[in-house]
């Protein structure tokens, strides 16, 4: 009876809490769903054309989005926090391309006519990864480790 | 997820395609070939056919609900190419539900996906939902089974399942124009912790982590974005073992722009104790050497009035096991305005003279080389060519190098785009490599896309 009124309770304050949250949305528009003007291949500088526009919703400057090589390198901390932005112009598949979770074969062969982007382990890098792996583990631990274990586990068990 | 769940899932997915008013498919087909000769080896020929294949459907009977799926097959159609002696394989890396609401960012997902605004970067078979708030407030949240992979016996495997029956995170985020943006965030993946199980497991697959990231951007000519990520998972230690840090992550990046000249600089810390937790890969991701990364470094990127890229960068590297290690170099970018004609070259070099333990022949010196990268695309019609070539030069003889000094990749694509929707191309690559010091392998590439998706990886 009594775990009966608990959830009962639950269930009244978390209706409430949902009808509160409403309430709370922000009335802004949402982003638009697709950049409304065709963007060209390469690495965009959103503030060549947003000039000194805030982004409506992230609230920060445009410029903060251009993709300068310390953006594509540090493009994690942005898709945190405003990953709908990102979505505008990218879709899923673009991010799956590497952080995929189990992938058939590494970025850099899935992306070999477009040395252009950045795409991980180009070149040789069964040698290299000893390396890298002595220098940063913690950088390898960004798409291995937890997903994307089987070749590893080829040789580390 | 059981296989024919996977199937009843995706078949599921698939016909769902079909309310939907936009439809827009997209694929890669690829047929690899390389022959292998290697000395105690058989001779052996590989040719893996991989498929790709995606779908974006909007409209789904009202504008706001969409259906995105993603997945890749293989097989080999020749010998076994892969290391674990499958012939075939696939994977579905999402499939959701997708419904944007109208105002507020608000939108929900249903379905496997990727939840990257918490602290981790997870693929979660569930539900998530985000909104923006009034003030400047956004919330996000999301819930479900933790999809799970393979790891490496079959005891740790039923372990590992057993621990991780749940993940969920959310994050809190204040957004202040013209300011930046602060958030806090919190991750729970697995709730049955090794050392509260009837038998402690000797691995915990579980994870409890809080970050906290922020975005400072009051002028275009700056941004300071950054997380700090804590491990907050109760842990038993050894007797009289000394507690470790349960910082998992220091990582924030600075930049300045002025004019075309823009300057970033960072700085990374990593207490691998704390970071590594929850991996299903204990023997490489290593908690218990209790290990810890530093790492700083900056770039200096120039966009000149010839339409070249100039950047020079540094990072210095430092593990509390093994040394110092410095990478310096810089990298150039050239496109013609019609992007048209594109180039680039980059030089770096690796000093890795203080770093330890890695030969024991050769201790203090194995690590350093030199790299070179040069690559061209250019784009004359309907016909692309790119090539791409990297040369690694070590400093000595490198134990793990067979005897090589150098190792390089030379690759050549060739493209036609026969239709706005359908591009052929094939690529030929050469390389030296310690395990086969002459390397040739061809590739064979059909990419399409059919329907009105505008976007999916330009």
């Amino acid at each position: 009876m009594a775990r009966k009124t608990v959830l009962q309770a639950f269930v009244i304050a978390l209706g409430l809490g949902f009808l509160m949250a409403c309430s709370l949305i922000s009335p802004e528009t949402s982003f638009a769903a697709t950049h409304p003007e065709g963007v060209g291949a390469g690495r965009p500088t959103c503030s060549e054309c947003h000039t000194t526009d805030l982004s409506k919703g992230a609230l920060k400057p445009y410029a903060a989005m251009d993709h300068t090589p310390t953006f594509v390198k540090d493009h994690r901390f942005q898709a945190g926090q405003d990953a709908n932005s990102c979505a505008t112009c990218h879709g899923q598949s673009f991010c799956t391309d590497c952080h995929g979770g189990k992938v058939p074969m590494k970025p850099a062969v899935r992306l070999s006519d477009s040395p252009d982007r950045m795409a991980p382990h180009r070149g040789d890098y069964l040698t290299l990864h000893k390396l890298d792996g002595k220098m940063d583990p913690s950088s390898c631990y960004t798409c291995h480790g937890r997903a994307n274990n089987d070749k590893c586990r080829a040789c580390h068990r | 997820m059981k296989r024919r769940t996977h199937v009843a899932l995706f078949a599921t997915l698939m016909s769902a395609t079909a309310f939907g008013q936009e439809v827009s498919l997209f694929g890669t087909t690829m047929a690899e070939m390389w022959k292998q000769d290697l000395p105690g080896f058989a001779k052996a020929s590989y040719t893996p056919a991989t498929q790709y294949l995606g779908i974006d459907a909007t409209k789904l009977g009202s504008e706001r609900l969409s259906l995105h799926l993603f997945g890749w097959g293989r097989t080999d159609l020749g010998e076994v190419s892969t290391i674990d002696g499958t012939k075939s394989g696939g994977y579905l890396n999402y499939g959701y539900l997708r419904y944007r609401f109208d105002q507020g960012n608000a939108e929900l997902k249903a379905g496997r996906f990727t939840a990257n605004q918490s602290t981790g970067f997870e693929q979660v078979d569930g539900f998530s939902a985000r909104t923006d708030l009034v003030g400047g407030f956004t919330v996000s949240a999301f819930a479900g089974k933790p999809v799970l992979y393979k790891t490496v016996d079959p005891t740790a495997q039923k372990n590992y399942d057993f621990q991780r029956d749940l993940i969920f995170g959310t994050r809190l985020g204040w957004r202040i124009a013209k300011s930046g943006e602060i958030g806090l965030s919190y991750l729970q993946d697995g709730t049955k912790a090794a050392k509260d199980l009837t038998i402690p497991s000797p691995v915990d697959y579980t994870r409890k982590q809080v970050g906290a990231d922020i975005t400072l951007a009051p002028v275009s000519s700056f941004d300071l974005r950054g997380r700090t990520v804590f491990d907050i998972a109760s842990r038993d230690l050894a007797p009289g073992a000394v507690s470790p840090s349960r910082i998992a992550e220091h990582d924030y990046s600075a930049t300045v722009k002025l004019g075309q000249v823009a300057i970033s600089g960072n700085f990374a810390e990593r207490n691998f104790f704390a970071y590594f937790a929850g991996t299903n890969l204990p023997s490489l991701f290593r908690q218990d050497e209790k290990d810890l990364f530093k790492g700083w470094g900056g770039n200096i990127t120039w966009n000149t009035p010839w339409a070249i890229q100039a950047v020079a960068d540094y990072r210095h590297m430092h593990r509390e096991l093994y040394g110092d290690v410095n990478r310096v170099g810089g990298e150039l970018r050239w496109a013609n305005s019609e992007r048209k004609l594109l180039f680039g070259a980059a030089g770096h070099y690796v000093n890795a003279a203080n770093v330890r333990l890695v030969d024991a022949a050769a201790p203090f010196r194995s690590l350093s080389h030199a790299e070179g990268r040069a690559w061209g695309i250019v784009n004359q019609g309907k016909l692309s060519l790119s090539v791409d070539a990297i040369i690694q030069r070590y400093r000595q003889a490198n134990p793990y190098l067979n005897g090589l000094k150098y190792l390089h990749e030379v690759v050549g694509s060739l493209g036609y785009q026969a239709t706005s929707n359908i591009k052929v191309s094939g690529d030929l690559s050469n390389g030296s490599t310690p395990v086969a010091k002459n390397e040739t392998r061809g590739l064979l590439r059909a990419e399409y896309r059919f329907g009105f998706g505008k976007k999916g990886g330009q």
